[in-house]
């Protein structure tokens, strides 16, 4: 969800009215946007759209298109979709770039002087486009040049980095494209792209002028472009032809709508492309697609006539033809967000106003209910509560310190194997909690200000590796219990234990004395529920070690048991 | 009965003690409780324990209260003073090692003296500032010849602490400085010094305390029953007991309780609402495969959102088991041309072996797609609340996880209006709202799509949840043919301000007093 600046002055010259505040709030759901900032001294709003699959919204342009068409019912010209016999300047593409970086897309704008905030915009939307749209560059990437130096046709080829030299943004010396990528910030930021490839892209015109170095940098004599300039060259290189047509429409449309005049190009491909040899740009290339009035009554639970169905989709931008039943409908060039009749449905909706649509009711009957281990855990939360224990409840991501180190635990230890983060982003948050006692250690560590007894308990999910499971870690729902006091001991924990396993009706206060290093020696046991398959351990019970109570900084001593809730079921 | 009668009266024998030792001393900056203990003839506690008394009753007040700071040796201190400081150790390694002409690089200082890498970088940073040791080429550490001043008086200090805790009004200042510099404090836990402060009270009787104390000793300390006990009732000596009277304005102590923590307390609220209105709870696991977190949304696999900046990946195991059929095959054409599902889909190859890839569910809608595939009721209204994990930086408005309320609603009535309805519901139900408002929203899994804003009685207008019809990519290849609600409440800042917090971090607050001071809501 990008979120760009607007000026509030270009986007009432781009409206062709002066919106109040109040207008601009009731407009702005047309284009899924929400003001995040306004600053009143400067004019300068934040707006943060949130279609992923609206690029062509995310540019004060496109904004004020959507609304604008909205207003006048219906969308305005785009006289820049050429489909006559006539040959425009061309741009050839070079053989072998099928498997580095096969397609480009490019139009001429004439006709617009650039202001400083139309150079704003247009840089802005080439950022957010190629950012996230074009995936870092990755998918697409866009250049804008002064249209002026170049000489047709424009060759897009595939070069050696070390045969050509530039002179590229932001440096005053020419450098070959092996330096380019080695040295320049957006070699190093962008060049990965291009890794494992002996030849890489590169843009000329026809008398040898670099134009860029695709995805990585523009030339600094052809394509820096100021405020003044007037004509302009766009092109974008990609991977996927249809978003590299979307992003040259989009553009072109924004010039339109800035006065420019268009002019498309022809590009000459070497190879076969799913729009064929030679491709126009821009070009309207979505399919139609058919929808039935019944189909959109039926999704929005209102019967519309074919009048106010029409009206609401040309409304919104959309081409449509047909009538009676089956309409067949256009996106508008700058879109290919259609993959079903559901997305034309969505559109209708925002047309016509969500909130013009009256609510209905649910009138279903369904039974409501907790599962039985949402239930099983509430009971037990219940009898926690009335022995006294202050209830906790704790983030579940942690780090192996706590969970591991600081409980004494070997890392080869069976009670240290947690789920870990592969990507991890700090120490304190890498894996997930393989038990509960590590998250109310970390409360009694913070609270010795609070006055004791403290009783803790926590019901809580853990993450155990269980290779019998479909994805190899079990989700456990735990009880764990923690008595932190001057006499806080073993037989009083376990008086709790005892207590909650009676009324639990569970003989699973059948205790094992085993040794454990969380625990002082012959004061822990694993607690064992005895059933008709035999025993099965479903937690612990002990004495905290002195030196976990040190590791965790606690100066009282501690008991506590934990257990398993789902075995109990 | 005069006040000073009745007060005196009421006096625990304690109390008397204690205001008789006070009302005897002549000194007019007070005593402190070691004094008074001591006059009195009491433990230090109980006299303490009237001393409180007494101030809450108006008898006694403080006269001056003195922070004094005491300095004592930490664990690592007297490691310290059992095998001397690393500066020390670093110092003499180096002096052993340059008589017999070898060089010690700073990985064999580490090694042969056993120090670990933070004191061995302290120690020789501070020996390096000093002037006492330089590093030459190839990191080899070498004396200068000069002396640490400050390794020797630390050491000496050292020492001096081992012998017993010591105020720090006793040292010289620049003894203090070095107190101070190598003493314990938040973030350097491994310092030979810790300096606590302790406050000497002194305390002195008011006016109304003198009367009352001349008044208590006059009356003599008699012979009073401070509590019934079974054996009176039994034998019957209750009859010519005489009770003492009790203050009865005092503040009760406070006493733990066993209490809901306010977080819980506000989910189980909704918990309880939503099954009310007829939602069946579902569960999942906290490790899902990309498959139910995504694929199965009908998140195309380069969507932005699926980066290793958003989710997280599991390290070990890597990958679940095989995604059963149909729904592997179903899902992967919906993604690369639409399959069955009149959708024309993301057109690129979906890539099966990254469907098993294992992340921390980042999603409650998690939890409804692979309740969708397990063949739920229709009609039918399902609701969890997952804990879920987004890559975020953790901050007063993001935690590493958090809950998130989301379900379904299925059935052959749902369209855009009923969702509105479900809407207009929860909005009453949840946020006891009157005022509400939806606007179109984007989520990859549902279209039409809608956010659902509020008028908060306390926050103004809100987002309080976001929800739409599934996509038929979403719904279809999973086996459902009827339309599908799907909604998420977002209700952390509901119920942070329904906890009158600030920071989200502090829902899961590890601070007892906090989670013990907060009160109920009803």
């Amino acid at each position: 969800m990008p979120t760009i600046s607007v000026n509030r002055k270009d986007l009432d010259k781009l409206l062709g009215r002066r919106a109040t505040d109040k207008e601009l709030e009731a407009w702005l759901p047309f284009v899924k946007g929400e003001i995040k900032d306004y600053d009143t001294a400067t004019g300068e709003l934040r707006i943060e759209l949130q279609d992923s699959n609206r690029p062509d919204l995310w540019c004060v342009e496109g904004i004020a298109r959507q609304i604008r068409c909205k207003l006048d019912g219906k969308p305005g010209p785009s006289p820049y979709l050429k489909t006559g016999k006539r040959r425009h300047d061309q741009v050839l593409v070079g053989k072998g770039l099928e498997d580095v970086r096969p397609f480009i897309g490019a139009c001429k704008a004439r006709g617009y002087r650039v202001t400083e905030e139309g150079l704003a915009q247009l840089i802005q939307t080439q950022e957010k486009l190629a950012d996230i749209f074009g995936r870092k560059r990755r998918t697409i990437s866009i250049g804008l040049y002064r249209l002026a130096p170049i000489t047709f046709p424009v060759t897009y080829a595939l070069v050696a980095p070390g045969q050509v030299t530039f002179r590229p943004l932001g440096y005053d010396d020419a450098m070959n494209l092996r330096e380019i990528l080695e040295i320049h910030p957006k070699g190093q930021e962008y060049g990965p792209i291009l890794s494992g490839q002996d030849r890489v892209p590169l843009l000329r015109d026809a008398t040898g002028a670099v134009l860029s170095f695709p995805p990585i940098i523009n030339s600094r004599d052809i394509g820096e472009v100021r405020a003044g300039d007037e004509g302009l060259f766009v092109e974008v290189t990609g991977t996927d032809l249809r978003m590299v047509m979307l992003a040259v429409n989009i553009f072109a449309a924004n010039l339109h709508d800035r006065g420019a005049t268009i002019e498309p190009v022809d590009i000459v491909y070497p190879y076969k492309t799913e729009m064929g040899r030679t491709v126009r740009v821009p070009q309207a290339f979505g399919r139609p697609r058919t929808i039935t009035r019944a189909e959109i009554g039926k999704a929005l639970g209102a019967e519309l006539s074919l009048k106010e169905v029409r009206a609401s989709l040309v409304s919104y931008g959309y081409a449509v033809t047909g009538n009676g039943q089956g309409l067949t409908v256009t996106l508008p060039s700058y879109r290919n967000d259609l993959m079903h009749p559901v997305d034309v449905i969505e559109d209708v909706a925002i047309s016509r106003g969500y909130n013009t649509f009256g609510p209905i009711m649910p009138a279903t009957f369904t039974v409501g209910g907790l599962s039985r281990i949402e239930q099983l855990s509430d009971k037990v939360r219940e009898l926690m509560l009335g022995f006294g224990f202050q209830e906790i409840i704790s983030n579940i991501l942690g780090s192996r310190e706590d969970l591991v180190a600081k409980m004494r635990l070997s890392t080869g230890h069976p009670a240290a194997r947690c789920i870990e983060i592969d990507n991890v982003m700090s120490q304190s948050i890498e894996c997930l909690r393989q038990w509960v006692l590590p998250s109310l250690l970390r409360v009694e560590t913070a609270s010795s200000r609070s006055f004791y007894p403290h009783l803790l308990f926590e019901v809580g999910e853990v993450a155990v590796p269980d290779p019998d499971t479909e994805t190899g870690v079990r989700t456990e729902v735990r009880l764990s219990a923690l008595l932190a006091h001057a006499g806080a001991s073993f037989s009083e924990t376990h008086s709790y234990l005892a207590l909650l396993c009676y009324y639990l009706n569970k003989p699973a206060d059948h205790l094992t004395p085993i040794e454990h290093p969380s625990f002082i020696e012959g004061r822990a046991a694993r607690i064992e529920l005895v059933g008709p398959g035999g025993t099965s351990s479903i937690g612990l019970i002990g004495e905290l070690h002195p030196e976990v109570l040190e590791r965790w900084q606690i100066s009282m001593p501690c008991s506590m048991f934990e257990l398993a809730l789902d075995p109990l079921l | 009965m005069s006040d000073v009668a009745a007060l005196a009266e009421s006096l625990h024998p304690h109390e008397v003690k204690v205001a008789a030792a006070l009302d005897a001393s002549s000194d007019k900056n007070g005593l402190t409780d070691d004094d008074i203990a001591q006059h009195s003839s009491l433990e230090v506690a109980q006299t303490s324990a009237a001393l409180g008394r007494l101030q809450v009753k108006g008898l006694v007040s403080i006269l001056s209260e003195v922070p004094r700071q005491i300095v004592s040796l930490t664990d690592t201190g007297e490691r310290y003073f059992q095998r001397y400081t690393p500066m020390v150790r670093i110092i003499s390694a180096l002096r052993a090692t340059a008589d017999t002409g070898a060089q010690l690089s700073i990985k064999d200082i580490q090694a042969r003296e056993e120090l670990d890498a933070a004191e061995l970088s302290g120690a020789i940073g501070e020996l390096r500032q000093e002037g006492v040791i330089r590093i030459a080429a190839g990191g080899l550490a070498e004396l200068t010849g000069s002396s640490s001043a400050t390794a020797d008086a630390l050491q000496k200090l050292i020492k001096y602490v081992h012998e017993g805790a010591k105020p720090l009004a006793e040292f010289t200042p620049a003894e203090q400085a070095l107190i101070a510099k190598f003493a314990q404090k938040r973030g350097k836990p491994n310092e030979p010094f810790r300096v606590d402060e302790r406050v000497v009270r002194r305390f002195g009787l008011t006016e109304t305390g003198h009367a009352v104390a001349r008044q208590a000793q006059k009356a003599g300390v008699r012979e009073e029953v401070a509590r019934l006990t079974p054996e009176m009732l039994k034998d019957g000596s209750w009859r010519s007991a005489r009770f003492r009277r009790y203050t009865i304005g005092l503040s009760p102590a406070r006493i733990p309780a066993g209490k809901k923590h306010p977080y819980r307390e506000f989910l189980d609220l909704v918990k309880t609402k939503l099954t009310a209105m007829g939602f069946e709870e579902m569960r999942g696991g906290l490790v899902e495969n990309e498959f139910w977190n995504m694929d199965a949304l009908f998140m195309p696999q380069f969507h932005p959102a699926r980066e290793t900046h958003d989710v997280y990946f599991v390290k070990e195991p890597g990958h679940s088991a095989p995604i059963p059929e149909p729904f592997l095959t179903s899902v992967a054409r919906a993604h690369e041309n639409g399959g069955q599902t009149g959708s024309s889909g993301w057109h690129y190859t979906f890539d099966r072996m990254r469907t098993r890839r294992l992340v921390l569910r980042s999603q409650g809608t998690a939890v409804s797609a692979r309740t969708l595939a397990a063949a739920p009721k229709v009609p039918g209204k399902y609701f969890s609340i997952a804990r879920c994990f987004r890559y975020d930086q953790v901050d007063a408005t993001h935690a590493p996880d958090f809950f998130q309320v989301e379900g379904i609603v299925l059935g052959q009535d749902i369209n855009f209006r009923t969702l509105l309805g479900l809407l207009t519901l929860f909005a009453r139900e949840v946020a006891q709202a009157q005022e509400i408002r939806f606007t179109p929203a984007y989520f990859p899994f549902t279209e039409p799509s809608v956010e659902l804003h509020v008028r908060h009685p306390r926050l103004g207008w809100i987002e309080l949840g976001g929800a739409g019809l599934f996509r038929p990519e979403v719904t279809h290849p999973l086996g459902i043919d009827v339309p599908v609600i799907a909604w998420g409440l977002g209700l952390d800042r509901m119920a942070m301000v329904a906890l009158e917090i600030h920071d989200i971090r502090d829902l899961f607050s590890g601070d007892l007093e906090m989670i013990r001071s907060k009160r109920v809501q009803y």
